[in-house]
């Protein structure tokens, strides 16, 4: 039985459940995963993979429902990967991040799965790259990763996204000097969300003086957005268009695929 | 040694060494609870004014009389199927006494849809159907506007009571003459708790309702156009310290914004009003309510600015709690009803709602809805509850349990200030994550067993679900000849006026024009319930609430 | 392979708004060590599909406060249609006996009513999940 080849053209041919038991079998480490990642392995033509990290609260589902409402506009097709911490008591999680994309799931051109990091330290969980070739084989242009948001994920999604988006939230405090020094390595462009805050601006001259102190690397842009109106999206969308342009997507090789487990 | 405190020392040492030595008892609001209060607990009357039932800060009550004057408004709230089957409901209510009445619409009309845009299972099964002018005409027919008071449960943009104002001016009554209370416009309390009422995005909302305050204040001044409501946080979990709070925080909330817009507090203020929840933990619910009016008159006074002793009067209609009603043996929940009722009227409410006792699982039959009123009849002319005002005041533990609930309510009052006022609060989740967190300490003091709930966790019993009756739904085919005559409407009428009216409504929105004043005009002008918030839901946005888990 | 965590959606149809039980369920089953994914409420039937579909969940829990359970079986057919037979559909909230039967028959597992005990629906969802994993197994290679 050529399971792992039927499983592959149902996917292909744009059967959602095949799409979602395989990530389920990925997500799992089951036996199956390997088979049919290798059946699709060919089909992946490189979709542009964007990770989205930040704290919590700085708004990072409500950005990506925004993001999507401006990809949809410009014919593209999404898919996201939505991680939440699961408890490290019970192994269980509540993935709530749907709740700010309500507006966007119910079209057809998007594809949202909640995944929960089953304590996998990274914030991620394990065969989240497979999970990605097999989106981009099924035939998104975009997947959207948003992290956790806590800990060492924003590390790992750079193995992960050929951009990554850090969102540092306006606030009263020192929010830019609580950005891990690792952030500031990997990002390719940060975010101000919820930009009509106050303290918007303050924050935008603290971040931008701290960036001007690491002249290492190209210039990387400091974008605000107020994802709840719209505001700045299309900007961001049109950055990330003429980027992807630049840079071919990362994840086209088998090696690069290679995650922590099958 | 005084001879009290050697009393108090007997009284401990036999208490000690009895079974209930040992136990600590706290509240819903987590006040301990103490097995004995003297006149040691409550040090006294303190300031001479507060002693007194309509005399500022109106602990005993806000009116010199109170229910030995005047009763509290029976006001029971009834709504299902159609126009038609409300109106027969109606008039028969009128006949049996009820002085007050309300509207409950259709879910269908509470989230914002005309009966054309809704599933038909779910029309008319919870609330009555209310699209069009006619609609409301035919709801009203034979009821004298003018002399009776309406509570309209009809959330931000008020579309019902602008069909209300229509058909008043069709029968030529003034709008000057019509009273009544706009009993879901509180939108700060829909965006966290209950948020099938919200329909606007919560900014929009706002400033709506303070077009709707501005609006009434002018043109219907008989008319509350705001009920600040408790309720659905405490149906939500919220204590009852916290439910008292969140209302008073959301009240100097909505001041505030008139107060910004130059609106004279002693114009608006006394037409707030109230909306509480009365759960069966009886003494911390009365003590809630006479904490409530004492820390309002002072905020109204003092913070808010307000001269008028009108201002200062917390106003408030209470509904007996749902949530602790049981689908279990459920008879049981007509003692329970009692038990709240018995509460709120000891907390001096101005209008009452006592719940069926097949609450739990179904509309309100006609039978429990009878028991409801005669509950109340019995309370006030059987058990004579009120032939003297503010009965329990004086008591040791009801004063001294009055002082406690003002700390605690005052504690989270400046939680809330400290967060930058109730908008901030609710758009940080911070109300949210407080009412969640009580919520599941109380599930989880239930599932414990350590609060009892007669035929749920303790005294249970083999039931037949059968048993007891719930509601019939509306026939399907009344519902559907419903939505025919709806969608007939809006082939009849002008199609041109109805959309000068929705246009002009739009640019309203989208401007500093008083969106209320657009709202009344679009419905006089033909437009529907669900097409006025459907322009509206364009301009200012969806309400999509904070979910916090 | 360890022992995948049951994937549940906690979520609402129709018109009512009232989510307290809905989130009290959901932090339990969390608390069961289950993955929930948790909607506002206000779903279309159609959503619900999508949605139990993408997150290829085991059990979706519906909280029904005022007679929105009357929607139900119209989902049932739906889930039926869109080849999601296996998913195993649980019912809480305020149920009438008479239209509880419907829904049984409809193909709801089970209906829970206001006081049931949330160890109980953590045990019931936790079998449920168990029984449409199975199935789905048989059902993919």
């Amino acid at each position: 039985m050529n399971a792992p080849a039927t499983w592959a053209e149902r996917i292909r041919a744009g059967d959602r459940r095949a799409l979602a038991r395989a990530l389920t079998a990925i997500e799992d480490g089951s036996e199956h995963a390997s088979g049919l990642r290798a059946a699709l392995a060919r089909y992946a033509t490189g979709a542009r993979v964007v990770g989205v990290t930040g704290p919590p609260g700085a708004g990072k589902s409500t950005l990506i429902n925004a993001l999507i409402r401006e990809l949809l506009a410009r014919g593209r097709r999404v898919a996201v990967l939505a991680f939440d911490p699961s408890s490290p008591f019970t192994g269980g999680a509540v993935l709530g991040d749907r709740i700010r994309m309500a507006e966007m799931q119910a079209d057809e051109r998007v594809f949202i799965r909640s995944l929960a990091a089953r304590g996998h330290l990274g914030g991620l969980a394990p065969g989240a790259a497979a999970m990605v070739q097999v989106l981009d084989a099924a035939g998104f242009d975009y997947v959207l990763v948003e992290t956790v948001g806590a800990g060492q994920s924003e590390v790992e999604i750079a193995g992960l996204a050929a951009t990554r988006l850090v969102l540092c939230p306006p606030g009263a405090g020192d929010e830019v000097q609580a950005l891990k020094a690792g952030i500031l390595e990997i990002a390719d462009a940060f975010i101000i969300n919820k930009a009509d805050s106050p303290d918007a601006a303050r924050t935008e001259r603290e971040l931008r003086a701290m960036l001007a102190l690491r002249h290492n690397g190209p210039e990387r842009p400091v974008l605000r957005t107020v994802a709840t109106s719209g505001e700045g999206m299309a900007s961001l969308a049109e950055w990330l268009e003429a980027r992807a342009e630049r840079i071919l997507p990362m994840i086209s090789t088998e090696e690069e695929l290679h995650g922590p487990t099958t | 040694m005084t001879e009290f405190e050697a009393a108090e020392r007997r009284w401990r040492e036999a208490f000690d060494a009895s079974s209930g030595a040992g136990k600590r008892l706290a509240n819903r609001s987590g006040i301990e609870v103490q097995p004995l209060y003297t006149a040691r607990d409550w040090p006294g009357e303190g300031a001479p004014e507060a002693a007194f039932p309509g005399e500022y800060p109106y602990t005993r009550g806000i009116y010199a009389s109170m229910h030995r004057g005047r009763s509290w408004t029976q006001r029971q709230l009834i709504g299902l199927g159609t126009p038609e089957d409300y109106n027969a409901r109606l008039r028969e209510i009128l006949a049996h006494g009820a002085s007050a009445i309300s509207l409950i619409p259709c879910n269908s009309v509470y989230r914002g849809y005309d009966a054309d845009e809704a599933p038909v299972e779910l029309l008319g099964t919870c609330g009555t159907v209310v699209n069009t002018v006619e609609d409301m005409d035919r709801a009203f027919r034979d009821v004298p506007l003018e002399r009776i008071s309406c509570g309209m449960n009809d959330p931000s943009p008020f579309t019902l009571q602008a069909l209300l104002l229509a058909v008043a001016k069709r029968r030529g009554i003034a709008w000057t003459r019509l009273t009544g209370t706009s009993n879901q416009s509180d939108c700060l309390s829909h965006f966290v708790a209950n948020h099938m009422f919200f329909r606007l995005e919560l900014a929009g909302a706002r400033r709506v309702l303070a077009d709707h305050i501005a609006f009434c204040n002018e043109r219907a001044p008989g008319w509350n156009p705001l009920s600040v409501v408790g309720q659905h946080m405490q149906q939500a979990g919220a204590t009852p310290a916290e439910a008292m709070a969140f209302t008073l925080c959301s009240a100097v909330q909505y001041a505030g914004d008139c107060l910004e817009r130059g609106m004279d507090p002693d114009r608006f203020l006394p037409r707030f009003t109230y909306f509480f929840d009365i759960s069966i933990s009886f003494f911390e619910e009365i003590a809630k309510f006479r904490a409530g009016r004492r820390i309002w008159a002072k905020l109204a006074r003092e913070r808010l600015g307000a001269k008028d002793p009108k201002s200062w009067r917390f106003k408030f209609h209470a509904q007996t709690s749902g949530a602790d009603l049981t689908r279990q043996q459920p008879l049981n929940n007509i003692a329970r009803v009692t038990a709240q009722a018995m509460a709120g009227i000891f907390g001096g409410l101005q209008s009452l709602h006592t719940d069926g006792y097949d609450e739990a699982f179904s509309t309100p039959t006609a039978e429990a809805a009878r028991i409801a009123v005669a509950t109340q009849n019995i309370l006030r002319e059987e058990a004579r509850l009120t032939d003297v005002i503010d009965p329990l005041g004086g008591s040791h533990y009801l004063e001294a349990l009055t002082d406690r609930m003002q700390e605690r309510i005052e504690a989270i009052i400046a939680r809330i200030d400290a967060a930058g006022g109730m908008y901030q609060a609710v758009r940080q989740g911070l109300v949210q994550r407080m009412i969640g967190e009580s919520a599941a300490a109380f599930q989880r003091s239930v599932e414990r067993g350590e609060q009892p709930v007669v035929g749920v966790n303790a005294y249970t019993a083999e039931e037949d679900p059968d048993a007891y009756r719930s509601l019939d739904y509306p026939e399907r085919a009344r519902m559907e000849a419903h939505v025919a005559r709806v969608r007939e409407y809006k082939a009849a009428r002008s199609n041109d006026a109805a959309r000068k009216g929705l246009d002009a409504l739009a640019r309203a929105a989208q401007g500093k024009e008083n969106v209320m004043a657009a709202v009344v005009e679009a419905a006089e002008a033909g437009a529907t319930h669900g097409e006025i918030c459907a322009a509206l839901r364009r301009e200012l946005g969806f309400g999509q609430p904070l979910i916090v888990v | 392979m360890p022992e995948r965590p049951p994937k549940v959606i906690v979520t609402k149809i129709g018109f009512d708004g009232h989510d307290r039980g809905s989130r009290v369920v959901a932090a339990s089953l969390r608390d069961a060590g289950m993955e929930v994914v948790y909607t506002p409420p206000w779903q279309d039937i159609a959503a619900v599909v999508k949605l139990a579909t993408e997150e290829d969940a085991e059990v979706i829990g519906i909280s029904s406060l005022a007679t929105d359970h009357l929607l139900v079986p119209k989902l049932m057919a739906a889930l039926r249609a869109a080849g999601l037979g296996e998913v195993q559909v649980v019912v809480g909230g305020i149920v009438p006996a008479k239209d509880e039967r419907e829904l049984l028959e409809a193909g709801v597992a089970r209906v829970f009513h206001p006081g049931a005990a949330l160890e109980d629906i953590a045990a019931e969802v936790r079998s449920l999940a168990a029984k449409s994993r199975a199935m789905k197994e048989r059902a993919f290679p």
